[in-house]
């Protein structure tokens, strides 16, 4: 299996180009995070790497916006982000090793999806190359936009069987003033039917996630918990606390470094399967305006051509 | 005959035919785009939708869907072809207030469903400022904001499923990604659709619980200036308003000369409306530091509505703004464009110049929080030399924000109005991949034919027989 590394978008659009006339299939990569079985299977794929389209093409602290090419990992991104007090909340199930691209691609959630965005509703623009080597851009850079149809929904979440996305925009936010984190103990006397109901309430969390058995072991917790994080200003924060201490007696503080653990404990059964997710007709008609020789990913979503 | 099938299908009464019955869907709400419908149809339940929507792919007819015909880009037009009116189709069918959803027909009107909500205290967020009127059907295909949408996102973030018929008579079930599955998101590529894919038989929204607590202010500026600079520090520091209005001189006057008068100072250069909401707790030291930037950046005089009596007559003002600024001319034209939050200050001083210089009467009500410009101009379009100014003033004020890296519309769509800017935001291979994805919801263009992408840029166009009408 032969290995191409593409480093800008005009290269991959003639990768991809030239592919779609010999009908090549592709196996698209960039930083490699995810398991091997969630990759295509075909035999004969040539895997095109393309972590090396990478860095932030503009970032305007002021606007809350920040443009980035496919390859950026997370971890570059937060970092960026963090020095002006703000941040880019896809903070996905997984690692910040991974790339700012296949979080997109996958549309992969996190902890922070409920209180603050899932990917689709981030994403503000995009550019990617079809299945045909079309260059295509979507959405823009600004905040609120609805010119043409949208792409960038479409190809966000498509797991690059339609596209192959090179440059996203996504709306950020500001940092909370306040950001801690709490363990809540599991254990029963309905504190999980308090907690949902916290969640739904005013003073609902950033994130609460609960971990069971093994994988509360694995994230280092010595019983059942959920993890807590509160966020906002100081006048919030302290009211949010007092409601999660009257959901539960034993709620206590805890190092937030815990979710860069908890986040990879979870990863493992979020990956879902894929299989049959694109076999409706009207999946079908889109795939085949936008790869119609099944050459992007192919088998993926073990899809009828 | 096809009247007289379609007259078989909703009733006599329901099929309109007459020049002069057929004179209020000639336009929408943007004057400017009259066209003449051959017939138009008003089918009284779903199964009528589905069997008109059939009667017209057999007869190889294109039509247009429309609510309630309040668009504002010239989108629920038809020239020459049937216009299939959603209005009848008025049903809230379900309200779950455990899981705060609603599922409802395309007719039903934006502040119906929050007013279903309300009881159980909740709401449908996106609020247009047509909300008393518009349709939800019309704001799934415009993917319509609204103030408040600032804080609480525009349609797409609130539509979690849809039924959706396609021309050729498919019925499809739309759901937007969940995290237990995966899929292309056709649901959001159907939000914002414009009418080019189908037709929204039903809708299933999200309803959010209205707030502990809400904070109107009204802030004074004796410059534009300084109350653009003053939108770009509150949102660089990174406070969310629910909602972040801006209105300037002439809209003031407009609005106090009204029935809607709201109190703004006449001789105020701008007021911005903000409003806070949320938990009571924390909600005071985000209006200090709105009050304290404002001030900051040269804010005259900052007032909080002293309730809910003061805060509705504040908005009402905003709310018909639109209205108000149309009964001081014939006409009005409203311009949509979107810029950087951080760009306002400059973009709105290089927009008084243009207007200046071409001697129209450029007036800004916006939602200043997203940078979505509402840049309008009352005028007389029987004046041939005004009308010629007004529309190389609006056409230098659309350059300019595109310049600037903005969009040609936030909320109100593409649809005719905003088509001529379409090559100047993307490419032949962008615009190609709109029409690509159209074909797959709608392959013959069916579905309001001649809008959103000008026909040149798609490829398959040549071989695509008798479709635009
Ligand atoms: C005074 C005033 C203020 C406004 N303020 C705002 C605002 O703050 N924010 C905002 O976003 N907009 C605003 N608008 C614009 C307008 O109200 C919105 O675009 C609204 O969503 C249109 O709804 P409607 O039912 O009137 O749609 P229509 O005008 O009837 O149709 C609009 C489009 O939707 C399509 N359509 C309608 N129903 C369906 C359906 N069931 N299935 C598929 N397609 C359908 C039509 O084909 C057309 O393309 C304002 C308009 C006015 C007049």
């Amino acid at each position: 299996m032969t290995t191409t590394s593409i480093t800008n978008v005009r290269d991959l659009a003639d990768t991809v180009r030239a592919a779609f006339e010999d009908g090549t299939p592709l196996r698209i990569t960039t930083c490699g995070t995810w398991p091997e079985s969630l990759r295509s299977v075909r035999s004969g794929a040539t895997t095109l790497d393309c972590s090396a389209i990478t860095g932030i093409v503009e970032y305007i602290p002021g606007d809350l916006t920040l443009t980035a090419r496919a390859g950026t990992t997370l971890a570059e991104l937060e970092e960026a982000t963090a020095r002006h007090g703000q941040w880019c909340p896809l903070s996905p199930w997984g690692t910040d090793a991974g790339s700012f691209g296949a979080t997109m691609a996958t549309a992969t959630r996190g902890p922070l999806t409920t209180a603050l965005g899932a990917p689709r509703d981030l994403a503000l623009g995009i550019e990617c190359v079809d299945g045909t080597g079309a260059v295509i851009r979507g959405g823009g850079r600004v905040v609120k936009n609805v010119a043409g149809f949208d792409l960038t929904r479409l190809m966000v979440g498509s797991w690059g069987t339609l596209a192959i996305l090179t440059e996203i925009s996504v709306r950020l936010r500001a940092r909370p003033a306040v950001d801690e984190t709490w363990s809540v103990p599991l254990d029963g006397d309905g504190v999980t039917e308090r907690l949902h109901v916290l969640r739904q309430g005013v003073y609902a969390p950033l994130a609460c996630e609960m971990f069971h058995g093994a994988a509360a072991r694995a994230v280092g917790l010595s019983a059942d918990a959920a993890l807590v994080r509160l966020g906002g200003n100081a006048g919030f924060v302290a009211a949010a606390r007092s409601a999660l201490r009257t959901a539960s007696t034993n709620a206590a503080p805890h190092d937030p470094a815990v979710w860069t653990r908890a986040r990879e404990v979870h990863a493992a059964p979020v990956l879902q399967t894929l299989a049959g997710a694109i076999d409706r007709p009207l999946d079908r008609r889109v795939k085949a305006q936008f790869d119609p020789r099944h050459i992007l990913n192919p088998g993926l979503f073990a899809e009828s051509a | 005959m096809l009247q007289r099938e379609l007259e078989a299908i909703v009733g006599e009464r329901n099929v309109l035919w007459r020049a002069s019955e057929l004179l209020v869907y000639e336009n929408d709400a943007l004057p400017g785009y009259r066209r003449r419908p051959r017939l138009a149809v008003f089918p009284g339940t779903r199964d009528e939708v589905i069997a008109v929507v059939a009667a017209l792919w057999r007869a190889g007819m294109p039509f247009v869907p429309r609510g309630a015909g309040t668009g504002l880009s010239g989108g629920a037009v038809a020239d020459d072809i049937v216009v299939l009116g959603l209005q009848r189709l008025k049903q809230v069918l379900a309200l779950n207030a455990g899981a705060r959803t609603a599922t409802v027909e395309p007719g039903v009107v934006n502040a119906t469903l929050t007013k279903a909500a309300t009881p159980f205290g909740l709401h449908y967020a996106p609020d247009p400022s047509s909300q008393t009127a518009c349709t939800i059907g019309g704001n799934v295909a415009e993917n319509a904001g609204g103030p408040h949408c600032l804080k609480y996102g525009v349609t797409l973030n609130h539509v979690l499923a849809a039924t959706v018929l396609l021309p050729n008579g498919e019925i499809i079930a739309l759901e937007a990604p969940r995290a237990d599955r995966a899929g292309y998101d056709l649901m959001g590529a159907f939000v914002g659709s414009e009418g080019c894919f189908g037709v929204a038989l039903d809708v299933t929204v999200r309803l959010t619980p209205n707030p502990e607590q809400v904070v109107t202010l009204l802030s004074v500026f004796s410059s534009l200036d300084d109350a653009a600079r003053a939108v770009s520090a509150v949102i660089a520091e990174g406070v969310l308003p629910s909602a972040f209005e801006m209105m300037d001189n002439p809209t003031i006057r407009a609005v106090e000369a009204s029935i809607y008068a709201a109190g703004y100072p006449l001789d105020a250069a701008a007021v911005l409306l903000t409003e806070l909401d949320g938990a009571a707790a924390g909600i005071a030291e985000d209006v200090q530091i709105v009050e304290r930037l404002s001030r900051a950046c040269g804010a005259t005089d900052v007032r909080t509505a002293t309730d809910a009596a003061d805060r509705a007559r504040l908005w009402q003002g905003r709310k018909k703004a639109f209205g108000a600024l149309g009964r001081i001319a014939p006409d009005l034209v409203v311009q949509d464009a979107v810029v950087p939050r951080t760009r306002l200050a400059p973009i709105l001083a290089k927009i008084a110049e243009i207007g200046q210089r071409l001697n129209v009467r450029l007036c800004n009500v916006f939602h200043a929080g997203d940078g979505n410009l509402h840049p309008c101009i009352p005028y007389d379009a029987s004046d041939a030399d005004e009308s010629a100014r007004v529309h190389a003033a609006m056409k230098e004020v659309m350059e300019l924000c595109i310049a600037e890296g903005g969009s040609i519309t936030g909320e109100h769509g593409v649809g005719s109005d905003k088509m001529a800017y379409m090559d100047r935001l993307f490419a032949t291979e962008s615009l190609d991949a709109m029409c690509r994805l159209r074909d797959a919801f709608d392959a013959e263009r069916r579905a309001n034919p001649g809008k959103v992408i000008p026909s040149r840029h798609c490829r398959e166009w040549m071989s695509v027989r008798g479709v635009e009408a």
